[in-house]
């Protein structure tokens, strides 16, 4: 017991003096969130449009007045179709919408016709957008046609027969950097723990550490538990702080219990530590290590579900990624913070990491070598 | 009448602590250590001489328990060391031919962590001060020299108070003062009644060190004795050693009959040739000089770098085997 204790305090005692490590393993994650989260979580989240108002009537600022209300797009307004047609081409607005100058007059025709008079013409308003970027200019194309199609409803007091209740099922407001997060914590608590781990003992055998120790009568498995100890303390604590980071300072989402993310965070530190002790165990040198961790860690990276989600992925490869333990630990820590799911939801995800530690602890056992 | 004690303190001090018969090790088929027997005796420091590639480690790490012998046994301190492994490392101390150790550690930590892995441990300051290591107890391994990083490692081997002591090489690579300090160390530690097993290349210190040392060479026990018997065994109290200028244009039947000649000369007990090196071997200096003198001239082969010289370990090792210690 004592022996546990000691080796533990050792390794927590070298992990925490060696700053630069503490730093730059806290310092990518982070680096990440900032990059892809500012990159790519952007999009679609300003419209802006300018409005020409060749009419200056107070039916066209009701018009302009229900735009504004609208709140989709941010709207300006400008006295010079060209000017605002410049700015449109230089894309710093997605479209212009010009009022002519009859908007006024058309839309007094229509209410005073009343139910028995002449139809007069529609007035017609041109909205010109930015051809290039379609995304947004649709939702801006939306968001115009929305309010005048409200207006022209009221005039002609159109009594619709359908009707369409719009009730959103998962109204999450989810960005990308809640996708983001739970991915980036999965790729950090492998990463740190199958190349930490291998690397680490690789060196120790080495440089004959291991060796010395052998020639004591501590147990291999004391060792081991030691081991898994300090590290699923600092691994722990490092997945945690860029949880809160992400939380604090991205409004990543955390809707289920911080519990249950606390739990999964410790069943994959586990299970990449185990993996790690493999790996350890087959590389016959500390240069060695490394690859064979990277040729592990690499692909699981980019088919685990960390960057992009596996449902976007060509099926025969989704098969073959389902099996992954990184997998199901980013889907179970994306399902906690991003829908809330409990672990009545996520018992597969659960068992499927719990089967991959514990194989992966006992081939960890038979392969584990001092020397 | 105090009734007398079971074993008299004679037999006591002869017991035995290391047995090791036939011990085996191969490498890929090949014998590294091919069959060697020897005895340790309780209190001794022991010593194992021989040129890097002799079997040292390996022997020693066999009888430690790291290394799985292919034959034969080794029993310490009652033990068979492949069948109670356990019980034997706790009566045990290394110290490895190269170990690290956490750098970023203190020594007092890392002295502490060592101790938690035996049932029985010694306090660590007094330990501290036995080895010169008291006042960097809160250094940091990083910060210390060799000579420190390698009296550390000896206090590593003696933190559970063991009945034997393994040193392997402990004075490679460092400087005189440093190896002096280390002497004294390992001769104290003998004076507390350790018994010590240390293998070395080098002469002196087997000298000054070792009751008794076992020459190896090549995976076999050459000889075994206490210095002074093997040097005596040598019958020659005085080693003469000299070049043949010009070497390469003697030829070898020419180099062969004047190393024979030289065989036969009065006073001249043994003859060794390595290259253009000679050595001979007499307890008749005097004697044996003026022949040779003699004999160089009527064979017209010029001589350089004569020297004359009390013989050591290492012409014992010469006379043994034909190489020196520092051959490979």
């Amino acid at each position: 017991m004592k022996a546990y204790i000691q080796l533990t305090m050792a390794q927590l005692r070298i992990f925490m003096r060696n700053r630069q490590v503490i730093f730059f393993s806290l310092l990518f994650p982070v680096l990440l969130m900032v990059m892809l989260g500012s990159f790519v979580g952007d999009s679609g989240v300003s419209l802006s449009g300018l409005i020409v108002d060749q009419d200056e009537s107070q039916a066209s600022g009701q018009l302009i007045a229900s735009l504004e209300q609208q709140g989709i797009a941010e709207v300006g307004q400008s006295a010079d179709l060209e000017e605002a047609l410049d700015l449109l081409e230089k894309g710093e607005h997605q479209f212009v919408l010009v009022i002519p100058d009859n908007y006024d007059e058309t839309v007094m025709a229509w209410q005073k016709q009343g139910e028995t008079g002449p139809v007069p013409d529609p007035a017609s308003l041109t909205v010109y957008y930015d051809e290039t970027n379609m995304v947004t200019s649709q939702l801006g194309l939306v968001a115009v046609r929305q309010v005048i199609d409200g207006i022209s409803k009221n005039l002609t007091d159109y009594q619709p027969a359908l009707v369409m209740e719009q009730k959103p099922v998962e109204s999450l407001g989810l960005q990308y950097i809640d996708f983001l997060v739970p991915g980036i914590v999965a790729m950090m608590i492998m990463s740190n723990n199958l190349n930490g781990v291998a690397g680490q003992i690789a060196a120790w055998r080495e440089r004959g550490i291991l060796r010395r120790m052998q020639s004591t009568p501590l147990r291999a498995s004391t060792f081991i538990s030691a081991q898994i100890t300090a590290r699923l303390l600092l691994n722990g604590f490092q997945a945690v702080i860029v949880l809160l980071i992400g939380f604090l300072f991205f409004d990543t989402q955390v809707r289920g219990s911080w519990l249950l993310l606390l739990l999964f965070v410790i069943l994959g530190t586990l299970t990449f530590i185990a993996m790690g002790f493999i790996i350890a165990g087959l590389a016959r040198t500390p240069e060695s290590a490394g690859p064979i961790a990277g040729m592990i860690s690499f692909p699981m990276l980019f088919l685990g579900g960390v960057f992009f989600p596996i449902s976007s992925m060509p099926s025969f490869l989704q098969a073959m990624v389902k099996t992954l333990p990184i997998s199901h630990l980013s889907t179970a820590l994306r399902q906690v913070m991003n829908v809330g799911a409990d672990l009545v939801a996520l018992w597969p995800q659960a068992l499927v990491l719990f089967g991959w530690m514990i194989v992966s602890f006992l081939v960890a056992s038979y392969t584990f070598k001092w020397e | 009448m105090k009734p007398m004690p079971d074993s008299t303190p004679t037999q006591s001090h002869e017991a035995i602590m290391i047995d090791v018969k036939g011990l085996v090790k191969k490498y890929n088929q090949t014998a590294v250590v091919k069959g060697i027997d020897f005895q340790v005796r309780r209190g001794e420091i022991f010593g194992l001489l021989g040129p890097n590639g002799a079997g040292k480690t390996t022997t020693m790490e066999m009888i430690e328990g790291l290394r799985r012998p292919d034959g034969g046994t080794a029993i310490v301190a009652g033990y068979d060391t492949r069948k109670a492994q356990d019980k034997v490392k706790e009566v045990i101390g290394v110290q490895l031919q190269s170990t690290s150790l956490f750098e970023l550690l203190t020594v007092e930590e890392i002295v502490n962590m060592y101790a938690s892995f035996y049932k029985k441990s010694v306090p660590v300051a007094p330990l501290l001060e036995d080895i010169l290591l008291k006042e960097k107890i809160h250094a940091r391994v990083k910060g210390l020299s060799g000579g420190q990083k390698q009296r550390l490692a000896i206090a590593l081997a003696l933190v559970n108070d063991p009945k034997i002591v393994f040193l392997d090489e402990p004075t490679t690579g460092l400087d005189p003062q440093e190896r002096r300090m280390l002497w004294d160390i390992i001769l104290k530690m003998k004076e507390k009644g350790k018994t010590i097993v240390l293998s070395t290349h080098y002469m002196d210190e087997a000298n000054i060190l070792c009751d008794r040392i076992c020459l190896m060479d090549q995976g076999s026990v050459v000889a075994l004795d206490t210095p002074e018997n093997l040097i005596r065994n040598l019958q020659s109290e005085s080693a003469v050693q000299f070049r043949i200028e010009h070497h390469e244009q003697v030829d070898d039947a020419r180099r062969q009959r004047f190393t024979e000649q030289l065989n036969r000369l009065e006073g001249v007990k043994h003859v060794s040739v390595q290259g253009d090196r000679i050595t001979l071997y007499t307890d008749h200096l005097q004697e044996a000089l003026v022949r040779f003198v003699e004999l160089a001239e009527t064979e017209q082969i010029t001589f350089q770098d004569l020297q004359t010289r009390t013989a050591t370990l290492e012409d014992v090792f010469i006379a043994r085997t034909g190489r020196s210690l520092g051959e490979e």
